[in-house]
């Protein structure tokens, strides 16, 4: 029985773990996407930015706390940048745009071995309190850590979307048009939301990196901004909570999946492609019989007219 | 029949209510080889409502969204001395016009009062740091906003609706709200683009009390309507507009008997 836990224990706190870190990540996008109506195509960048910002300036010396934040604030300010030439583009280009510039951030990453060790990653960073925490208990602690701030990102937007600046967000969402007429500065609140959001992703940008401890230009791909697209519409898109659950169902799905492999006639990269496929008939069925999501608000249904 | 002009301000008109609060002149827009506005001017006299009449295509719709921004042309708009043509609409309604739209835009996903509560401008929970930071004043105000939002519903009897989804009104009850989400801002023009179109006539009667009445509190109107008993019945003065160009301009049962227009609109109902 002691042993059965002792397996099951850490196993269920590394779900927990990855699950924090994509339900920071995809709270990003839900506050853009779901309450803001844009359609970011690239958050995988600001993860990354996040994430090598702070490992960078940690290894060069930067104590750990000030490189965390300086992720969040440049993976914000990029937010901001790319938003100021791309938010008075319609939405779907802003789509291609943002996809455009996930890559772009990707290569630079894999190229630029003189800054960032291209494809060799960057490993041998801080991570917080190492030095304090035994060594078995560490990954316990991290999960205490990770919760606690899912926790802080989770109340703060939810104070911000019900506040009267979330207010014009969601009318924004809706039709730009009506708070523009009111005297609403769309363009501003576009750009708010789209740094805050970034800001987000680059925090969980360097969770990620003290989980993994380990991070190269791989790690970012395009399919990671579609994880947390998955998360948001699974869990119902405009519910930060259901972002959340969102998160623990897809990362349970993934680790569950690995256990009956051997049980299944396929190669581990096979599994791979057979987990994605399972994901998109979820999706498909979603569609079809709860297109809000899980905790979503049909009546708040961003996609419908 | 006579209304009783001036006679039923709730407060004295100041003098600023007595100047022109718009003026347009030569205004001009072009879609391709079409000129949907065509050298169009007119002035609008502050506390007065005026109807914009004309034939479908006549460019009236045009006109309001040049006035209120969401278009760019020709031509020179002065808004309470203050030229706005070159402002973005939100600059625009900040000046303290509002208008509503031909389809009205409730925002159907969120719920009536929310509708309201959106608009009224400089609200300091629309800074992001003050929901943090100046979290007291931010709950006073909303407070506040709410309180009013009920006045005003109440005023337009969809008190009762507040907590629905406006997605869940009746086409009606729709140019309702919108009126009164545009009354939040305390606008001193109110454009109304259509609003008696396909409403029934004991709502459209009560359209034009509301019209009345705030008129009364002082506000100024641009009306455009294609109901002619209805806007001249609440208009002070009517504009008729076709094919890009002011036709007439006069007190409402001038216009009706002008042959012009008679030709051109109104086919010889008058």
């Amino acid at each position: 029985m002691i042993e059965y836990v002792s397996v099951i224990l850490p196993y269920v706190t590394t779900i927990l773990l990855i699950s924090s870190i994509y339900a920071v990540f995809a709270l990003g996008l839900n506050l853009e996407w779901g309450f803001t109506g844009l359609i970011n195509f690239g958050h995988a960048a600001f993860f990354a930015i996040g994430a090598y910002t702070t490992v960078m300036l940690n290894i060069s010396g930067c104590p750990l706390v000030l490189s965390v934040a300086a992720g969040v604030v440049l993976a914000g300010l990029f937010g901001l940048l790319l938003g100021i030439p791309t938010l008075r583009l319609r939405e779907d280009y802003l789509a291609i745009v943002t996809i455009g510039f996930s890559e772009v951030v990707r290569y630079i990453l894999l190229n630029e071995e003189w800054l960032t060790r291209g494809p060799f990653g960057i490993h041998g960073f801080e991570r917080p309190l190492q030095d304090v925490i035994p060594y078995q208990y560490y990954n316990t602690f991290l999960l205490i850590l990770f919760v606690a701030i899912l926790g802080i990102v989770y109340l703060s937007i939810e104070k911000l979307v019900r506040s009267p600046c979330g207010r014009v967000m969601k009318s924004i969402r809706e039709d730009e048009t009506v708070p523009s007429a009111l005297g609403k500065n769309v363009f501003s609140y576009k750009l708010q939301s789209l740094a805050i959001g970034s800001a987000i992703a680059g925090l969980a940008g360097a969770m990620l990196a003290f989980y993994l401890q380990y991070i190269d230009p791989g790690t970012f791909k395009p399919i990671e901004t579609f994880h947390a697209w998955i998360i948001v519409v699974l869990g119902g898109t405009a519910s930060n909570r259901g972002t959340i659950v969102g998160a623990l169902i897809l990362w349970t799905f993934f680790s569950a999946t690995k256990f009956i492999n051997p049980y299944l006639p396929f190669t581990s990269h096979q599994m791979g492609a057979f987990r994605m496929i399972m994901i998109g008939l979820l999706l498909m069925l979603l569609m079809m019989y709860k297109p809000e999501g899980i905790f979503g608000k049909k009546e708040e249904l961003a996609l419908s007219d | 029949m006579e209304r009783k002009r001036n006679s039923h301000y709730l407060i004295d008109p100041d003098p600023v209510t007595l100047m022109d609060i718009l003026s347009v002149r030569n205004l001009r827009k072009h879609f391709g080889g079409v000129k949907a506005v065509d050298g169009c001017s007119l002035t609008i006299r502050a506390g007065t409502v005026v109807g914009l009449i004309g034939p479908n295509g006549a460019g009236k719709t045009t006109v309001f969204n040049l006035i209120s921004g969401f278009e760019k042309g020709s031509g020179e708009i002065i808004f309470k001395g203050r030229r706005t043509d070159n402002l973005p609409p939100f600059k625009v309604a900040q000046c303290g016009m509002v208008r509503t739209f031909q389809i009205p835009r409730a925002l159907t996903k969120m719920t009536v009062l929310e509708n309201l509560m959106l608009a009224p401008k400089a609200q300091a929970g629309e800074r992001i740091w003050n929901v943090w930071l100046r979290r007291k004043d931010v709950k006073e105000q909303e407070r506040q906003i709410k309180e009013k939002s009920r006045h005003i519903l109440r005023f337009f009897e969809i008190a009762h609706l507040e907590d629905e989804y406006a997605g869940a009104l009746s086409g009606g009850q729709k140019k309702l709200l919108e009126m009164a989400r545009a009354m939040m801002i305390d606008p001193s023009l109110m454009m109304l683009d259509e609003p008696f179109a396909g409403v029934n006539p004991t709502l459209s009667q009560k359209i034009s009390e509301y019209i009345d009445e705030l008129r009364g509190g002082g506000m100024t109107f641009l009306i455009i309507e294609h109901d002619i008993p209805a806007i001249t019945r609440i208009s002070d003065r009517i504009t008729v507009m076709n094919e890009g160009k002011i036709l007439t301009e006069g007190a409402p049962d001038e216009v009706k008997q002008n042959r012009e227009v008679l030709n051109v609109y109104l086919g010889g109902e008058g």
